[in-house]
């Protein structure tokens, strides 16, 4: 790992105390979450909670169950047979593990944007109004204009608009992920869920991408996760650091990478170990 | 030499070699196939031989050459035979087809080539195509139109006399098969309403005349068409042509049977290639005529593309709904396991057994009960409760569902589960993201399980024999009587008329050109539906190309 201390000139520091949020200001809550694979332990008591109207970053090691944290803000662990969920995590007030949640209205509010780009075998179009031809909006004006908003706010509208019928998959790798992210925030989502977003893309891609991720803070929660400490550093407002399981410390990103209250932390980030 | 084992060069020589000579078998036997097949329409020349036997009897033959043969003198010798000359150690033997069978014992017969006394290829020998007794070889000697005989230009008027009667026979035919046909299927109709009347206890005396009044208004049209079909054919039969054949006998024959005439020793190579194409246009659009030895084959070119399009209808729906239960949402358990080996080992059952179950289950149980709720005017005949074409595809749909789900199977588990995720992340439900995104992105592999159950459908006869088809069906399953598909009917088949015809034929020699014909053209059909399977398939791969990470 590169031990250089992140470059931290251009952060607008976030003005917010995460120990004292107002119940406004709280996107995500979680609360003693415990997660097992099987028999193993994933996850060890996490509890935290995710400001709205900010990017909050996950750092650590691999394998330090980052991905899995976020993936339970989307139940998309339910998929994985062996995976074991103790605790809670509140949107607005509810528990998204209850019960009486439905899974698939719950995601329509958590959007995801996984490591690899994923857009369907179909038309750009297409991929972009899924989700809204999925809740049944079929009327072609809602949907071009849906189209021309999600693209534009992706930062890609200006590089399809001539082909948006083309397939997507002719189009790049970081194109393909900017129209994955289109198409999650083509559904309002309140949060947005990126996991490792720009690990498979070029440099330049990846620095479209963290433009992007600045400049949607704007309307959504954002949180990723992220291998990449100076990537962290420049995108996020919150950055919390796990280490086996464990949620080891979570404050303002300045403070974070200037000042770590944990050893653990300071090992990370000057590149001791991971 | 230990160095050249280890390079792998002997492994590539025998794997190479394994292709080689797979490929070379499936080549050869298309090719005989397509040759023997395929040269049966060329118009050979007429041979005429004068024949010299060893008693000093002298004959005329006059036929085409179908095969020939070297025979050992000594048991020509010892089977009777006595020669005049001292001959080598084998004789030629030579196969003709004379034809003319009303009038010799036998259209085949065997000559030998040390009795031929002279070979001749004179021109003016015509062939008559006859619409029964199979084909006609003689000389015209002149044509009686409309009673008055013609000698001079007797080809003209030949060819005018046999298209004038074809042209009444195809009238006559088709006022048979649509209007006469049609008259016939409503009068059926009508005594089954009667009868349905009957069970229900409702036939009143109102409704008795009501039919009785139907029934009076299609037999005065019945009349009608009776008297215009026996018109056309009273036209047809006005003329005649009088041949002399190869005993220098004159015989009349009546134009009414002849289908069409040519005239092979007289055409120059292009003339030919006409005539070929014109017989091989019959033999695929024509029915078949005396007992399936002549004429085309178009009933059972249809019966066959039609059942296995039934059969592709009813197999893919199932396969790929059991595939896609089995494959997302059954649990990874030894029941699931165990339904996963039962499904395989499907396919290793001999077809003859599917046929039994078809014919126990659907024909007698499924077709019989049918018959029973919604046909009990028509009992004791039965409606579905017989042999038709729905049982044949639906035994043949069950036959062929293994291969659907296993292909179905493997192309769900590459669809790359980011894709899933993906659509689940957007609030699709599993069942939304199934009809959404994984069908359409399986659905080249669903192309490739239908490709194989067309191939492997196409070719199956042995349990057709017990669920539907027969050597010679009247109609087609589709018709122009309502409901237009009649899924009841019994059909023909190109596989079942090679045996048909190759086996149980009365004239085996006539038919076994038509046997390599016929393979050949099932081969041609199958590898059609298989061809266009595939088309449809590459556009769909195209289309759904997984992501290439």
């Amino acid at each position: 790992m590169i031990s250089v201390a992140p470059d931290m000139s251009n952060k607008s520091s976030s003005n917010i105390d995460i120990d004292n949020l107002t119940k406004e200001q709280i996107a995500l809550e979680i609360k003693n979450l415990n997660l097992f694979y099987g028999e193993k332990q994933a996850l060890e008591n996490i509890s935290m909670v995710i400001p709205k109207g900010q990017v909050t970053a996950f750092i650590g090691p691999s394998g330090c169950g980052k991905s899995t944290l976020l993936r339970c803000m989307n139940r998309m662990n339910d998929l994985v047979d062996t995976c074991n969920i103790k605790g809670e995590i509140l949107l607005h007030d509810q528990n998204i593990y209850d019960r009486s949640v439905d899974v698939a209205s719950l995601r329509r509010k958590v959007g995801m944007v996984f490591q690899r780009p994923n857009p369907f075998p179909k038309s750009i179009y297409e991929n972009v109004v899924y989700g809204l031809r999925l809740q049944g909006i079929n009327d072609r004006r809602e949907l071009d204009e849906v189209v021309e908003k999600s693209l534009t706010n992706a930062a890609l509208w200006n590089e399809v608009k001539d082909r948006l019928h083309d397939s997507a998959l002719g189009l790049s790798g970081g194109q393909q992920q900017r129209l994955v992210i289109a198409r999650a925030i083509a559904i309002e989502p309140e949060v947005l869920l990126l996991d490792e977003p720009t690990s498979a893309l070029d440099p330049i891609s990846t620095l479209t991408i963290e433009e992007l991720i600045t400049e949607l803070k704007d309307k959504y929660t954002v949180v990723i996760v992220t291998h990449n400490m100076q990537q962290a550093a420049r995108v996020s407002d919150q950055t919390a650091f796990m280490y086996m399981g464990q949620l080891i410390e979570h404050s303002d990103t300045n403070a974070l990478f200037t000042t770590p209250k944990m050893k653990k932390t300071e090992d990370y980030i000057t590149g001791r170990y991971g | 030499m230990k160095l050249w084992f280890k390079s792998g060069a002997p492994w590539v020589w025998m794997t190479a070699g394994a292709v080689s000579i797979s490929l070379l078998s499936v080549i050869g036997l298309l090719l005989l196939i397509a040759s023997r097949g395929l040269s049966f329409f060329w118009p050979s020349d007429i041979h005429q031989f004068e024949i010299a036997n060893s008693s000093g009897e002298t004959s005329v033959i006059i036929g085409e050459v179908y095969e020939s043969e070297q025979v050992p003198t000594q048991r020509l010798i010892t089977s009777g035979i006595e020669f005049d000359k001292e001959q080598g150690e084998f004789v030629e033997r030579y196969l003709i087809k004379t034809g003319n069978r009303e009038y010799v014992e036998l259209d085949f017969q065997w000559i030998l080539g040390p009795e031929i006394v002279k070979e001749t290829r004179p021109s003016g020998i015509a062939v008559f195509e006859r619409s029964k007794n199979g084909n006609f070889y003689g000389f015209v000697d002149s044509v009686i139109v409309d009673g008055k005989t013609i000698r001079e230009n007797k080809e003209d008027a030949l060819f005018a006399a046999i298209d004038r009667a074809v042209d009444l026979n195809d009238q006559a035919l088709d006022l048979q098969n649509d209007e006469i046909g049609a008259i016939n299927y409503q009068l059926e109709k009508l005594r089954l309403k009667e009868r349905k009347l009957e069970l229900k206890d409702e036939l009143t005396d109102a409704a008795l005349r009501d039919l009785e009044n139907q029934r009076q208004a299609l037999r005065d049209e019945y009349k009608v068409y009776e008297k215009e079909l026996f018109a056309f054919r009273d036209e047809a039969r006005r003329d005649s042509v009088i041949v002399k054949d190869m005993r220098g006998e004159l015989v009349t024959l009546p134009i009414f049977y002849v289908l069409d005439v040519s005239f092979p020793n007289d055409m120059n190579f292009f003339e030919k290639v006409i005539q070929y194409g014109k017989q091989l246009g019959k033999f695929v659009s024509d029915d078949p005529r005396e007992a399936n030895t002549e004429g085309g084959v178009f009933p059972a070119i249809f019966g066959t593309v039609f059942m296995v399009l039934l059969m592709a209808v009813i197999v893919t729906p199932f396969g790929v709904v059991a595939a896609i239960y089995l494959h997302e949402y059954a649990g990874n358990n030894a029941v699931t396991k165990i339904i996963r080996i039962s499904v395989i080992n499907l396919a290793g059952v001999p077809s003859i057994v599917y046929g039994v179950f078809g014919l126990g289950f659907f024909v007698y149980m499924l077709g019989g009960s049918l018959d029973q709720l919604f046909y009990p005017e028509a009992l004791p005949g039965p409606t579905f409760g017989t042999p038709g074409v729905i049982w044949s595809a639906l035994t043949l749909a069950i036959l062929t569902l293994p291969v659907v789900i296993v292909s179905t199977e493997e192309g769900l588990s590459r669809i790359p589960g980011s894709l899933r995720q993906g659509s689940l992340a957007l609030g699709a439900t599993k069942a939304e993201t199934i009809w959404r995104i994984i069908i359409p992105m399986a659905s080249p592999a669903i192309m490739t399980g239908l490709i194989l159950a067309v191939a492997r459908a196409a070719g199956e006869v042995a349990p057709l024999m017990l669920v539907g088809v027969v050597k010679m069906a009247p109609t087609l399953p589709i018709d122009g009587n309502f409901p237009y598909v009649h899924l009841d009917r019994k059909f023909m088949h190109l596989g079942f008329h090679i045996y048909d015809v190759g086996f149980q034929s009365p004239n085996v020699e006539a038919a076994r050109p038509l046997v390599y014909a016929t393979s050949f053209l099932l081969v041609t059909v199958i590898i059609t539906l298989n061809i266009t399977a595939i088309g449809i398939r590459n556009h769909l791969r195209e289309k759904y190309k997984s992501l290439e990470h």
